[in-house]
């Protein structure tokens, strides 16, 4: 099967005069014309013969939550001192499975299920941050560990966190549905658990996880810096991975790769060496 | 293919089944044509394109400087190398041209003897087709963005018109009058669309990032907000509770049947919603680039299976599948931003005008002609565009003549 690489044509090569190029074309079949042969790679709904080495894991067949177990194995508890829960941004998983729709809307049982706790991250207003409920009330019940504001806390993650499935809470609802006093709302946002948002209401966050926004926006800022410099700004992923990293990128090169192809930062364009990342324009 | 037709000559399958299929499968095969050309007279931008509803042969273009020009798309020529030539054209030494860039035109929905167009040089023309002038002008404060007149209303022949006033204003064609205002809006509305399947249900887009949709018989205001985050306030922040994108939005697009409504916004995103409830479907079309001061004005294929929304985005014109979100393709094909695009249902041709002043025809691939011998093996269906030799490699890569 031909496999152009279209990754530096002239525009104006593809107008008119250019059906040459546009005979190699593969071409949008239905699902209802279905085509008797069936080739290697895997297949969109549209027909489109994908090789197999377009995806980043070709091999393994994931559910949202296999891949989301396979993120969280990515992510480097050791440089946190196991303080923090494996955090996993909502994007990184458009990196693994194309569609995004179904992505959100497994997501959301999951979270309707409560086995999955999602959180604003602050620094975008798009930028999800996902951890397994189990690992969130472990963590953070071992932060408070021996300070007095562990019961408090206890009751939050008892009471609050099972019923209500919300990013964020304002007073009203802590105050009249959920009986918290003011001082043991103050006591929350002490240990972490709560953060402001504005005048009377709070996101919920990770205790501690400061740490990791910095970390993560320095190795974001890295990575990209590092595909900037190179010429025409591209580079492969396999060259990419196996580079020195600078001290800036803590949380591990394959961690950020994930987040900047998920976040559409980059665009993977397959070529006949695998795949190429490509600054996007904006 | 002859599947299709036994089935449906049988009566296995209904015959709206095989037009479906064959639909779905033209729209996919969309590409340039070098049979198909649009006669260039533009020179400068072409802003906004229109096809009329009723025979869909004559479509409007208007352009940054001012001029509409009429082409004829029909191909009474025989041939299969056709090149739409213009049948008339407002230029620039007409009286009446306007001033300043056309941004919106619309054929009258009734029939091809009137249209209507408005411009950054704060009017909106009436125009008479055969004498090419205006038989109204109405004027405004403000540049007007956007107009649009209901393609279904038989009781009202209402404008809906989105200048840079936070208040819409309605024009009725029939008494001249402009009182009725819509109120609601805290920021300049940068598009208006009627809804396709109810005449009084109309649908406003702004820069204060709101979707307001209007009852017009209704006086006291917009009947609700489309709310990204469907009410569930813990997700935003504060102040961007309510609002149907993250910045400008600036491009509304019904489907054909009325019941979902698409938005765009300079947050790089595109939403679905429902129209009837203003739930937010939240299907994920990724990052829809949008960089349009103005309005944005994309398009939803009619009459497919799984329908499809062709959104320009900078150079490219990119093709989504609308209930999955899925990127189908991107078309490539204009020298620089494409501004606008219109669907031809009948012929499942898209129309695309952008600042190269070039309006691009992308065509259904032509079916390849069966050739008797052909094998099992090369049984590939759709769009496989005919042999010629000159592009047949002519290398032999066999041992034996080394």
């Amino acid at each position: 099967m031909l496999y152009i690489s279209f990754s530096r044509e002239p525009v104006f090569e593809s107008k008119h005069w250019s059906l040459y190029t546009m005979n190699r074309k593969r071409s949008l079949i239905s699902d209802t014309f279905k085509v008797k042969k069936r080739r290697l790679g895997t297949e969109s709904c549209f027909g489109v013969q994908v090789n197999g080495k377009n995806s980043i894991l070709q091999d393994v067949p994931l559910d949202t939550k296999g891949a989301l177990q396979y993120l969280a194995s990515l992510f480097p508890r050791k440089l946190f001192n196991d303080t923090l829960p494996p955090i996993v941004l909502k994007h990184q998983l458009y990196s693994i499975k194309q569609d995004r729709t179904l992505v959100d809307r497994q997501l959301n049982e999951l979270k309707d299920q409560g086995e999955i706790l999602m959180f604003q991250l602050g620094f975008d207003t798009d930028a999800f941050a996902v951890v397994f409920a189990q690992d969130y009330k472990v963590k953070a019940l071992a932060a408070e560990a021996g300070r007095e504001t562990l019961g408090t806390v206890q009751k939050f993650l008892e009471t609050v966190l099972p019923s209500c499935m919300d990013l964020s809470f304002n007073k009203e609802k802590m105050l009249k549905k959920f009986l918290f006093r003011d001082q043991e709302i103050t006591q929350l946002v002490k240990s972490g658990v709560l953060t402001v948002r504005d005048a009377g209401s709070w996101w919920l966050a990770i205790p501690n996880s400061g740490r990791f926004t910095k970390f993560f926006i320095q190795g974001r800022k890295a990575v990209l810096g590092m595909i900037k410099k190179s010429k025409y700004k591209e580079v492969l992923q396999t060259d990419l991975e196996c580079r020195k990293m600078t001290s800036h990128v803590k949380l591990g090169i394959q961690y950020h790769i994930h987040d900047i192809i998920g976040a559409e930062l980059v665009e993977c364009v397959p070529t006949t060496s695998g795949i190429l990342l490509r600054l996007t324009d904006t | 293919m002859l599947g299709f037709l036994s089935a449906r000559h049988i009566g296995l399958d209904d015959p709206l089944r095989l037009k479906r299929v064959e639909i779905t499968r033209r729209v996919l095969s969309l590409e340039l044509n070098k049979d198909r050309d649009v006669e260039q007279i533009h020179g400068n931008g072409v802003n906004t394109l229109d096809i009329e509803a009723i025979e869909g042969r004559y479509m409007l273009s208007g352009g940054a400087d001012g001029v509409i020009v009429i082409y004829d798309l029909e191909n009474c020529s025989r041939k299969p190398q056709y090149t739409c030539k213009s049948v008339c054209t407002v230029g620039r030494s007409n009286r009446h041209v306007h001033q300043f860039s056309v941004e919106t035109v619309q054929w009258y929905p009734h029939d091809t003897g009137m249209f209507t167009s408005s411009s950054f040089d704060k009017t909106l023309k009436v125009w008479d087709t055969e004498t090419l002038l205006p038989a109204e002008v109405f004027h405004f404060e403000g540049n007007v963005y956007c107009h649009h007149m209901s393609p279904i209303a038989r009781k009202h022949s209402l404008i809906a018109v989105g200048t840079k006033d936070p208040k819409v204003q309605l024009c009725d064609l029939k008494s001249g009058s402009r009182i009725h205002i819509l109120q609601g809006h805290r920021g300049e509305v940068l598009s208006v669309k009627w809804s396709p399947r109810y005449e009084h249900i109309l649908a406003t887009a702004s820069t204060d990032s709101r979707v307001r949709l209007w009852d017009v018989r209704k006086a006291s205001g917009s009947l609700f907000t489309l709310d990204q985050h469907n009410d569930e306030k813990s997700k935003a922040s504060s102040e961007a509770a309510n609002t149907a994108h993250n910045g400008r939005v600036n491009g509304l697009c019904f489907t054909s049947d009325g019941l979902y409504l698409l938005t765009t916004g300079t947050d790089d995103r595109m939403r679905l919603w429902n129209s009837s409830t203003g739930e937010n479907t939240l299907v994920n079309y990724g990052k829809v680039s949008n960089e349009s001061r103005k309005g944005l004005k994309f398009t939803v294929s009619s009459g497919c299976s799984p329908e499809f929304v062709f959104v320009p985005c900078g150079g490219t014109i990119a093709m989504y599948a609308l209930y999955t979100g899925e990127l189908i393709t991107m078309l490539r094909g204009h020298y620089n931003n494409v501004d606008c695009c219109e669907f031809h249902p009948d012929f499942q041709d898209l129309y695309s005008g952008g600042k190269d002043c070039n309006i691009l025809a992308w065509v259904p691939t032509p079916r390849n002609p069966a050739i008797e011998n052909e094998d099992e093996g090369s049984k590939k269906t759709g769009g496989q565009s005919s042999f010629n030799p000159a592009f047949q490699d002519a290398w032999s890569s066999s041992d034996e003549e080394g």
